[in-house]
């Protein structure tokens, strides 16, 4: 069975979440794009939605004042809705220019600096799960520009958390007084930024916020206190 | 039983107001709940509470946890109802998503996975006790219980083990003692064949 075949026969084993973590986030990535597999996910949960009836049990008649009290106090999500740009809206970009130009032209950017320091591994992990565990997680891997570019970045993330995940491994540390710096490109051309630190050993492991439905994410070389809008070589760079 | 056959079918009496959902009895109220209508999501907790703390309770077992899970099962489908794609799914179906997913966090949290293991090579897969709380209720589970009795034991094990025992294909291998591909493939011809039974679009 070759890999690619493999692949498009795990979307009932997703649908059961008996995944192994890195096998569903590598389904996780592939599937929303996939016909085949997407077909076959919601065609599974519907089934298992069904397998549910059996289990049918009354919960306890105190419960539901307990949920209630604490939907009260409960904010909900806002519907999705194009981001709004922090700079007289372009016209919306239906399409995208350009893998590689498309960075350097977007307007609007807005960077900030976060912590430097790799969160801690114990952090990292309980907060990767509440990622993964958002019903929206998407993923992509970052292809990168260069044959002579070094190691591997993978982003996943949550638009309705807000929260996006960066996994990197092998790169190369930038040059003295240079950053890597990950842009989020969404369609209404906003650019929010985030500074990457690859700790020893070229890794990456990253929690950062984010906003808006990404629709590229790129990582570019940087001056050290950060740029409002990408100006250097860019490394990597993925389509949604 | 008598009573259950007076009762009416509850599950249709939720006013629609979407005609692009009208296939989903429950998409009325959740539209409702997604602009922030508390008693809209009281309706709607009325009719999936049984539901949800169903598949919560025979995937964690205890009833005090299930009872915690089924809580934050809520929240969270009231969080992110504005979010509610009717075209990837029926509100059933993504409840059940959400309920089953965090059943199986909470159960891979507590417990490594040699622990479950151990406990569950004894325990398997047991049948829970069933409610039949309507008449419609009780032709959808003659329906399921029928698909299910479509499958080969084979299948059936492996399916109930990696969705009610929160098993990874792997640990069901492990648990079997069969290849992990074997494992994947009844999985996987254990749920074609259910989906065919029960048709792709059951509510």
């Amino acid at each position: 069975m070759s890999s690619e075949l493999d692949r498009h026969h795990l979307a009932a084993a997703y649908a059961l979440d008996a995944l192994e973590p890195d096998e569903r986030i590598a389904f996780e990535a592939h599937y929303h794009d996939c016909h085949v597999c997407s077909h076959d996910v919601r065609d599974f949960r519907s089934t298992l939605a069904a397998i549910g009836e059996l289990s049918v049990t009354t919960p306890p008649a105190d419960l539901k004042a307990r949920v209630l009290e604490q939907v009260a106090a409960t904010r909900q999500l806002s519907p999705r809705v194009a981001p709004r740009t922090l700079a007289p809206a372009p016209a919306r970009r239906t399409y995208l220019l350009a893998a590689a130009a498309a960075l350097l032209l977007f307007v609007g950017a807005t960077a900030f600096i976060v912590g430097r320091s790799s969160q801690s591994d114990d952090a990292f992990a309980s907060q990767l799960e509440q990622v993964l565990a958002e019903p929206d997680v998407q993923m992509v891997d970052l292809t990168a520009m260069s044959a002579t570019t070094e190691g591997r970045i993978r982003v996943a993330w949550s638009a309705s958390a807000g929260q996006a995940v960066v996994l990197g491994d092998g790169l190369t540390a930038p040059s003295d007084g240079s950053v890597y710096e990950l842009w989020l490109l969404d369609d209404s051309g906003a650019v929010p930024t985030q500074m990457l630190d690859p700790a020893d050993g070229g890794e990456v492991r990253r929690i950062l916020p984010m906003a808006g439905n990404p629709i590229k994410w790129g990582i570019t070389i940087e001056p050290e206190a950060g740029s409002a809008s990408p100006t250097g070589e860019i490394l990597f760079l993925g389509d949604v | 039983m008598t009573e259950a056959m007076a009762t009416t079918r509850r599950l249709r009496a939720v006013p629609i107001d979407d005609v692009a959902f009208d296939s989903d009895p429950l998409a009325g109220a959740l539209i409702r709940c997604g602009r922030g209508d508390q008693a809209a999501f009281a309706s709607l907790y009325d009719q999936l509470a049984p539901y949800v703390y169903g598949v919560v309770l025979r995937v964690v077992r205890d009833p005090s946890q299930a009872e915690e899970v089924t809580q934050e099962v809520f929240v969270e489908l009231w969080r992110i109802a504005p979010r509610f794609d009717g075209e990837k799914g029926s509100v059933k179906a993504w409840a059940s998503t959400v309920a089953h997913r965090r059943a199986v966090d909470r159960v891979r949290s507590e417990q490594s996975a040699r622990d479950r293991l151990d406990s569950d090579s004894q325990r398997r897969v047991t049948e829970v006790d069933v409610v039949v709380e309507t008449v419609e209720a009780s032709f959808d589970q003659a329906r399921v219980r029928h698909a299910l009795a479509q499958l080969t034991p084979a299948q059936r094990e492996a399916v109930e083990l990696a969705y009610f025992g929160a098993h990874t294909y792997r640990e069901v291998a492990a648990l079997l003692n069969v290849a992990e591909g074997t494992i994947k493939s009844r999985i996987r011809d254990g749920m074609i064949r259910l989906r065919d039974e029960l048709g792709a679009e059951t509510q």
